[in-house]
């Protein structure tokens, strides 16, 4: 009874609390002023989704549509057809991505038989309309050539590395050479 | 029967059963790559690897025989193990590139790998890194994804007889492929597509471009012939992308033939009319249906108005039975006309009517089991592997399974002629002749040809000694089938051929002996249905004769409307044109100007009508003197039934939405007749369906068989549904009919023509019309895949002539008549009857009618036009 009374009139729950406050005063801040200071991601970071060439300068994708398949939002459309340039090899006439839809999962990347995609660690992307942020094939290849390194040490600590050089006949899969027609 | 148990069931089957048809007949599916229902076992995959419970043994399910107790496990931890093993050794060579192979998402051994265990091997893998052979417009044959079952080579083999590819090398090195390295030379009609169980043979035309998962699959029925294949339409984003079968799948079993399997880009190109058109200052100009159908509607109500036979109609015979019913009950009751014809007229009318009066049917007696089981088979004028592929599939089957006699009496060789234990040539023109002189020594008892008897064949260049053989063998076949085709109902003297045929058959007791009969090869998807539906002048609904006044009254109380009388077909159309008296024609699809020859003349005729109204997926030459022109619908964008030659009624799907604002044909009408303030008691297309499955209770929709396989790895289903639908003719009613027809006179018969063929000029030949496996019609020259196949057409010579003169393939010749002349590309060819040379009719173009007399001539008994083949002098080009 005298115990409660006197926590009414010093009012002790206020000290309680204040001391929580004066705690943190004096604590390392973690506020980042973000636009002026960037945030350091992981490498694992599921940002916006970029395609990858080969070192020489190929794009990777061959137009499987596993991507498509496995892409839980329905956010992936590929329409495949024969490489107008290099005979006989199959890629994706159209590649769009609507990261409207898209929900990050990263199940695509995982998909992918030739490591075409990865993700990067670039997530300010906005847009006026929603067109705006349906990409094309080109536009995630520039992403990807912007983002090389990133999309690299995404597929690195996902431990999807090894399948990296399958296009050139190691790996997970095998293709065949190309043939020259007849 | 024997009895045995499968995973502890028991079951009873009869002696020599395979184990697989017994865990089948237990319900217990045993997955399998190289086992076809259709093929004969060969039990060279290793997947149907079954333990014998007492033995410890695997053993092959597809090819080991069942015994007396035998305990079969189609599961156990041995058979798992067996299965691995197999797949792990299938998998060292099968390149893993599943996401660029067109089968991966389809692919049994993908989905026996995933089952059983994933693409992990114990041994060192070695890839075989051949490259594609690429030579065939078709087929890509890739040696590095073949398990070497051997499926395809077999299904070429043993159900298509064609032979056109086979194993090449030996041991590791085994490739499949056309012999000698060569160009796949073929019937291209892609069976072996079909069965590949991997991707080590794939489409060309649509390579890379549809993965399966995204297609929507349709089942729908062909109407490029009498064959009624059913098959899988598979289209994405409302285009088709391929169309396939299913193993067992209707009456083709899942056998389709090239313009089936790959003719479907004719319906989506871009030459289709999208809008309906009306004429404006001399030009079709683009409108919308509720300007235009007002307007026609009431064009045709006022001129039909004016009196009876003042609106004529034509309807082609690919449109479904519905839309036959509509237009007849439109034309008859609505716009008070029996001038009516069908396109069926011009290939199946000297046939039919025959057939009617004898048979009072269009039904066969007989279908293809009926032929499979038959021991002679007689071919009149028939390429029944060009104009019904699945007819012909099931010659070579009674041939080589059952060693059936197969006779063909033909101009010249077709690729059955090799089966064939006599081929009897006879020029154009001699059917009636033959069939009158073999009929007579039939019944004349004697067992060989008299010397003057003889003398009479050879005058009509069939070798007497393979008419001889012929003869013997109608005396001692027990189930005789006779078929025929284009060639013979298209003859000048096709319907007197016909009534001899009809009567030779009578007077051997054919008609009354089970398997034996007339199976009559229409040209396209739904002649028969087009006549039983009563779309030509002579018929009413149910085939009643509309020159009848009893018969016709019988529809009028239905009606309750007054039919017209009179009336007639495409010869009394054009004359009732040019007579002035006919005032409108309708025309649903079939256009006169690009079969009859002499165009300027009808193109003359037809300028005399106040209203020309076309219905048709394209623009042609009679769409461009219309005034008013609508598209229609192909049959791929709408419901329907069609009538199949074995006789059965089989419906259309929707399988891609309506080409721009096109409408199926029964629909215009049905539109129309409302707009006429006349309106049909039928809502839309199934009312009238229900209603026509109401009037024909026979017409009920009917086919044979269902899928064999399920699920994606080859397990057969457990019971093949063979159902016994009522497509054939009943044959008591069919005996009452004949027995009357047969006592009837026959006309007189036309003496033999005296024109012996050493008599022949050195150049001169006649010209024949003949219908190519690659294409059907004129429509599928709009095929982009159809014409990579076949895209000119080539005169086809006798090469004894070509040699003699130094032409080769491709070399170009001077074929000129009385009327005009053309050059043409040669082709020479082995088999052609003494004096004939023939061209594909696909490619007779307007160029090429100037060969053809100005005049038209008709048949007189049956109006289809004649004078199809004709004398022609061809000369080399210097």
């Amino acid at each position: 009874m005298l115990k409660k009374f006197l926590n009414t009139i010093f009012f002790t729950e206020i000290g309680q609390g204040l001391k929580l406050t004066l705690r943190h005063m004096f604590m390392k801040k973690v506020t980042s002023q973000y636009p002026r200071e960037k945030l350091v991601l992981a490498d694992g970071y599921r940002g916006f989704i970029a395609h990858r060439r080969y070192e020489n300068g190929v794009e990777r994708c061959v137009g499987c549509d596993l991507c498509e398949a496995i892409c839980p939002a329905k956010a992936i459309r590929v329409v495949s057809d024969i490489h107008p340039e290099i005979p006989d090899r199959r890629y994706a006439r159209e590649y769009t991505l609507d990261f409207t839809r898209c929900i990050f999962c990263g199940f695509c990347v995982v998909a992918c038989p030739v490591n075409a995609l990865s993700m990067t660690k670039e997530f300010a992307h906005s847009s006026f309309t929603r067109n705006g942020l349906i990409y094309s094939k080109e536009q995630m290849l520039a992403l990807g050539d912007r983002a090389g390194a990133d999309s690299d040490a995404y597929l690195k600590v996902r431990n999807m590395w090894e399948a990296e050089n399958s296009g050139k006949d190691e790996g997970y899969y095998h293709f065949p050479p190309i043939s020259l027609g007849g | 029967m024997v009895k045995l148990t499968v995973n502890g069931k028991e079951v009873e089957v009869s002696a020599g059963t395979t184990i697989l048809h017994a865990a089948a007949a237990a319900g217990i599916p045993i997955p399998t790559f190289c086992y076809n229902p259709r093929m004969d076992p060969a039990g060279s995959c290793r997947i149907c690897a079954v333990e014998l419970e007492d033995s410890k043994r695997t053993v092959m399910g597809c090819i080991t025989q069942v015994v007396e107790g035998m305990k079969v496990l189609t599961e156990s931890p041995k058979v798992h193990e067996a299965r691995k093993t197999n797949l792990e050794l299938l998998l060292l060579h099968h390149p893993l590139d599943c996401p660029i192979c067109d089968c991966g998402g389809e692919c049994p051994l993908q989905n026996m790998s995933f089952s059983y265990g994933g693409a992990d091997s114990r041994f060192e893998s070695h890839r075989n890194d051949e490259l594609e052979d690429m030579k065939s417009e078709v087929l890509v044959f890739n040696s590095n994804r073949c398990i070497l079952c051997g499926k395809c080579v077999r299904v070429c083999d043993e159900i298509q007889d064609v032979h056109a590819i086979g194993f090449i090398n030996r041991g590791f090195d085994t490739v499949i492929g056309p012999p000698l390295g060569k160009k796949l030379d073929c019937e291209f009609c892609g069976d072996c597509l079909e069965v590949c169980p991997t991707g080590a043979i794939t489409d060309r035309f649509v390579r890379y471009q549809f993965r399966p998962w995204q297609m929507e699959k349709t089942e729908t029925t062909c109407t490029s012939c009498g064959s009624g294949c059913r098959m899988i339409v598979d289209t994405e984003s409302e285009a088709i992308v391929r169309i396939s079968a299913r193993e067992g799948l209707g009456p083709n079993e899942g056998s389709i033939c090239v313009v089936g399997r790959f003719g479907y880009n004719a319906v989506q190109n871009k030459s289709r009319l999208e809008s309906p058109h009306f004429k404006r200052a001399q030009r079709l100009v683009p409108g919308n249906w509720e300007e235009i159908l007002p307007k026609v509607a009431a064009q045709l109500a006022s001129i039909s108005s004016s009196g009876e036979g003042r609106v004529a109609g034509l309807i082609s015979s690919q449109l479904p039975i519905e839309d036959a019913f509509l237009f007849q009950r439109l034309m008859r009751q609505t716009l008070k006309s029996n001038f009516i014809d069908s396109d069926a007229r011009q290939g199946l009318m000297n046939m039919a009517i025959p057939l009617v009066s004898a048979t009072g049917s269009l039904r066969p007696l007989v279908d293809h089991e009926d032929i499979i089981a038959a021991d002679m088979i007689v071919v009149l004028g028939a390429d029944p592997a060009a104009e019904s592929n699945i007819t012909g599939l099931a010659i070579k089957k009674a041939v080589r399974k059952n060693k059936a006699a197969l006779y063909l009496i033909h101009g010249h060789d077709v690729s059955i002629s090799t089966r064939a234990r006599e081929v009897i040539r006879l020029l154009p023109g001699s059917e009636e002749s033959f069939l009158t002189m073999l009929r007579e020594a039939l019944s004349s008892g004697t067992t060989s040809l008299s010397p003057e008897g003889r003398q009479r064949f050879q005058g009509l260049g069939a070798s007497p000694e393979a008419v001889d053989r012929l003869l013997s063998d109608l005396r001692a076949s027990k189930r005789t089938v006779f078929i025929t085709g284009r060639r013979f109902h298209r003859s000048d003297q096709g319907f007197g051929a016909s009534m001899q045929l009809i009567r030779l058959m009578a007077e051997r007791n054919m008609f009354a002996s089970e398997g034996s009969g007339l199976f009559v090869l229409p040209e396209s998807g739904n002649d028969l249905g087009v006549l039983m539906m009563g779309a030509t002048a002579e018929w009413l609904p149910g085939l009643l004769d509309a020159a009848n006044a009893e018969q016709r009254s019988v529809w009028e109380t239905h009606w309750q409307t007054k039919l017209p009388s009179g009336g007639g077909g495409l010869r009394e159309i054009l004359a009732g044109i040019e007579a002035g008296e006919i005032r409108a024609l309708v025309s649903f699809g079939v256009d006169p100007l690009t079969f009859l020859p002499d165009a300027a003349q009808i193109r003359k005729t037809l300028s005399k009508l106040e209203l020309l109204v076309v219905v048709d997926m394209y623009q042609g030459p009679l769409a461009d003197m219309a005034h008013y022109l609508l598209p229609a619908a192909s049959p791929f964008e709408r419901t329907g039934h069609v009538v199949s030659a074995e006789g059965f009624v089989q419906p259309l799907a929707p399988a891609m939405a309506p080409w721009g604002l096109a409408l199926s044909e029964s629909e215009i009408m049905l539109r129309l007749a409302r707009h006429m303030g006349r309106a049909l008691p039928f809502d839309d297309l199934a009312s009238l369906s229900s209603e026509v499955f109401r009037i024909f209770p026979d017409l009920r929709p009917s086919t044979r068989n269902a899928p064999y396989f399920q699920g994606g790895t080859g397990e057969i289903l457990l019971s093949v549904p063979r159902t016994q639908p009522p497509h054939k003719a009943q044959r008591e009613s069919v005996l009452a009919r004949v027995a009357s027809f047969v006592k009837a006179d026959l006309p007189a018969t036309v003496s033999p023509a005296s024109v012996s063929s050493s008599e022949r000029p050195e150049n001169s030949f006649v010209l024949t019309l003949s219908k190519s496996i690659n294409h059907a019609g004129t429509r599928t020259l709009l095929d982009s895949n159809l014409m990579a196949i076949e895209g000119e057409g080539f005169l086809k010579v006798p090469r004894s002539w070509a040699r003699k003169r130094k032409l080769k393939k491709g070399a170009c010749v001077l074929v000129s008549t009385h009327h005009g002349r053309i050059s043409l590309p040669i082709d020479p060819v082995a088999g052609l009857a003494d004096g004939e040379v023939h061209y594909p009719l696909h490619f007779a173009d307007a160029r090429f009618m100037v060969l053809f007399p100005r005049h038209l001539s008709f048949n007189a008994q049956s109006g289809t036009q004649s004078g199809q083949a004709i004398d022609v002098t061809i000369e080399p080009i210097a």
